[in-house]
């Protein structure tokens, strides 16, 4: 029972990076309907970032969080503007996916070449403390990055829903022409939205840091379970984005329980398409 | 309907042009002897253009993006390795078989699939690369992270399909690639070709004039599966050992970008790609390599970025309306064209 629910919370807190993640990955996809394949490469950016910050400037990893935040926006909405707009709507969906990919590879060498691919950690004076409660324990910053993630999710569910941007965003991803009737500059929105889902990614990143390697691969199992999360949450939802990174975390804990962990990431996968295709299929039969 | 008529005097230089071509590539590799790195270089570029040809097929031909194809070329070798060093079967044997299955699981797998559109079925041929490359992980009988390896053969063995000579296996790729590609123009402009390429451009539109999406797009995913499980073949025959991490997403995505890059409008797209991409790429790998790791990449991202950018119909998409094609066909080869580069009629 005590490991039952120990890899509970253990999936829980895996979980909450899954959800910020998709929830990125969510509002690009929704705005613009490409998949942002470099997503898992901005979350390492995010890190190494956070990295820098703490071992060059000595900002502690918690702090350096807005900032990794800030230069991921600015990061994000550069590349949207000057690469993937000019691409938007004139040419195929095969471009922008690869346009896409290939930020992500360029991202990771670029890492590797200036940081090698040695395993980078970072150690604060609590980055060891461990909290217990009852039968089950955590590491102290596994607790604040949680409670930090959950923070941020609820801000940008508030945002999108109740600021002047936050409107316009969901605008443009339901109807770009109708938005731009009503008079809402796309182009704008599109860069404030791949900034902020390249914001979240990095600090995704930035929150990871203290209890996970970084490497300059390191982002790829996040980047496809946040596709994972976008498809089984349902698109534009940031809720269901919420429970579907939760429910993704508890399910490979207790597949590595129950099953066996080097079966973990089959399970998944195997789960993903099964209910993508089920999906389509109630879709297309109810249509 | 569709033929061009080209003049007496383009048809005789453009088949010396080629002939010429051709002749290059094939006294190549006996100049080369004594330098097998080289050998190496063009037989991987073989290789990958194969596999680009193959992609191209299904990602540029049909539309459906697939980033799963080094699990299709995985499943290939991991099954003719297995014939061969589990069923003692000669490898000559271990191909058709290879292919059959690979043909068999892609169909069937994606027949349940191609329900799923544009990025969702991106998403899945990425889940199918993963889970299967994850199944193989955790399989005894295939090795499981170490891999598995093909028996050492000494000298040239045309029945183990083994040699030590690499000019054969450099004979081998360049004819795999130019059969691909003869292969895949046939198919451009056969009544399969425009049913895939009306596809690509709307499914709707072509299921209303009563071409099958579905139908046509495994026939497209199964072929495509196909070539890479014969790709794939050739790669163990060629390394001698397999490992899980061939099918890792960033080799599906290695060998797609000669196909974006060549121009994946065109069937000649990842002939140009590949060989000048992957030229490129190794001899940086080889140069910096040992300084700078992953600059080949880079550069290769970089590439790819500038290209889908500033050209993105590709490397032809920008030669068929260059002043450089002017140059080459209408000057050097002597064909009638007028500014669009259609067959002035004279």
């Amino acid at each position: 029972m005590d490991t039952f629910l120990q890899a509970c919370l253990n999936g829980l807190m895996i979980g909450g990076f899954y959800s910020l993640m998709g929830m990125g990955q969510n509002i690009i996809f929704g705005v613009m309907k490409i998949i942002n394949f470099c997503h898992g490469e901005m979350l390492m950016v995010g890190m190494y970032l956070t990295y820098v910050f703490h071992a060059w400037l000595g900002i502690d990893p918690y702090l350096a969080v807005p900032l990794v935040a800030l230069t991921m926006f600015l990061f994000g909405a550069l590349f949207q503007h000057t690469l993937i707009t000019p691409s938007l709507g004139t040419h195929s969906f095969t471009n922008l996916l690869f346009l896409t990919v290939g930020m992500g590879v360029l991202l990771t060498n670029v890492a590797q070449v200036i940081f090698s691919s040695d395993y980078r950690t970072i150690t604060t004076g609590y980055s060891s403390t461990i909290l217990s409660f009852g039968p089950v324990t955590v590491a102290l910053p596994k607790v604040v990055s949680f409670g930090v993630l959950i923070v941020i999710s609820i801000a940008l569910f508030f945002f999108l829903k109740y600021t002047p941007v936050g409107k316009k965003i969901r605008a443009v991803s339901q109807n770009p022409i109708g938005a731009q009737v009503v008079g809402i500059d796309s182009k704008k929105i599109y860069m404030i939205t791949y900034g902020l889902g390249a914001a979240l990614a990095g600090v995704s990143g930035a929150l990871l840091t203290l209890f996970y390697v970084i490497n300059p691969t390191a982002g790829s199992n996040f980047g496809f379970r946040a596709l994972i999360v976008v498809v089984v949450g349902g698109l534009g939802s940031i809720p269901g984005a919420f429970f579907a990174g939760i429910f993704l975390g508890l399910l490979e804990t207790l597949v590595s329980l129950f099953i066996g962990p080097s079966l973990r990431t089959l399970v998944v996968f195997a789960t993903f398409i099964v209910i993508l295709v089920i999906r389509q299929n109630i879709l297309l039969r109810r249509a | 309907m569709f033929r061009t008529i080209f003049s007496s005097t383009f048809r005789r230089r453009a088949a010396a042009a080629l002939a010429l071509l051709v002749a290059v590539m094939l006294v190549l590799p006996l100049t080369l002897s004594g330098m097998p790195y080289i050998q190496n270089v063009f037989i991987l570029a073989f290789y990958m253009t194969t596999m680009s040809l193959a992609w191209n097929l299904l990602g540029g031909m049909t539309g459906q993006n697939s980033i799963g194809h080094a699990c299709f070329m995985g499943i290939g070798a991991y099954t003719s390795v297995l014939c061969v060093t589990q069923f003692g079967m000669n490898p000559w044997v271990s191909l058709p078989i290879a292919v059959l299955v690979t043909a068999v699981i892609t169909g069937l797998v994606f027949s349940q699939c191609f329900i799923l559109r544009g990025p969702y079925f991106t998403l899945v041929t990425i889940a199918f690369a993963e889970a299967v490359r994850q199944i193989i992980l955790n399989w005894d009988f295939a090795g499981k992270a170490i891999g598995v390896g093909l028996p050492y053969v000494r000298g040239n063995n045309w029945l183990l399909f083994s040699f030590k000579d690499r000019a054969i296996y450099y004979y081998i790729a360049f004819a795999m690639m130019v059969g691909v590609y003869l292969i895949m123009k046939r198919i451009d402009n056969s009544r399969l070709g425009f049913a895939l390429k009306t596809i690509r451009e709307d499914e709707d539109v072509a299921a209303a004039i009563g071409i099958r999406p579905l139908k046509y797009k495994v026939i497209a995913v199964v072929i495509s599966a196909s070539v890479s499980a014969v790709a794939g073949f050739f790669y163990a025959c060629y390394y001698r050992y397999i490992d899980p991490n061939i099918m890792l997403q960033s080799a599906s995505v290695e060998l797609v970008l000669p196909a974006i890059i060549g121009g994946s409008a065109f069937v000649e797209g990842p002939l140009v790609g590949g060989i000048l991409m992957v030229s490129l790429s190794e001899y940086l790998r080889n140069t910096f390599g040992g300084i700078l790791p992953g600059i080949n990449l880079i550069l290769y991202a970089v590439v790819l970025i500038v290209v889908i950018r500033f050209r993105p119909t590709g490397i032809l998409g920008w030669y068929s309306h260059s002043a450089f094609r002017d140059f080459l066909e209408g000057r050097v080869l002597g064909r009638n064209m007028d500014k669009n580069g259609k067959e002035a009629q004279s």
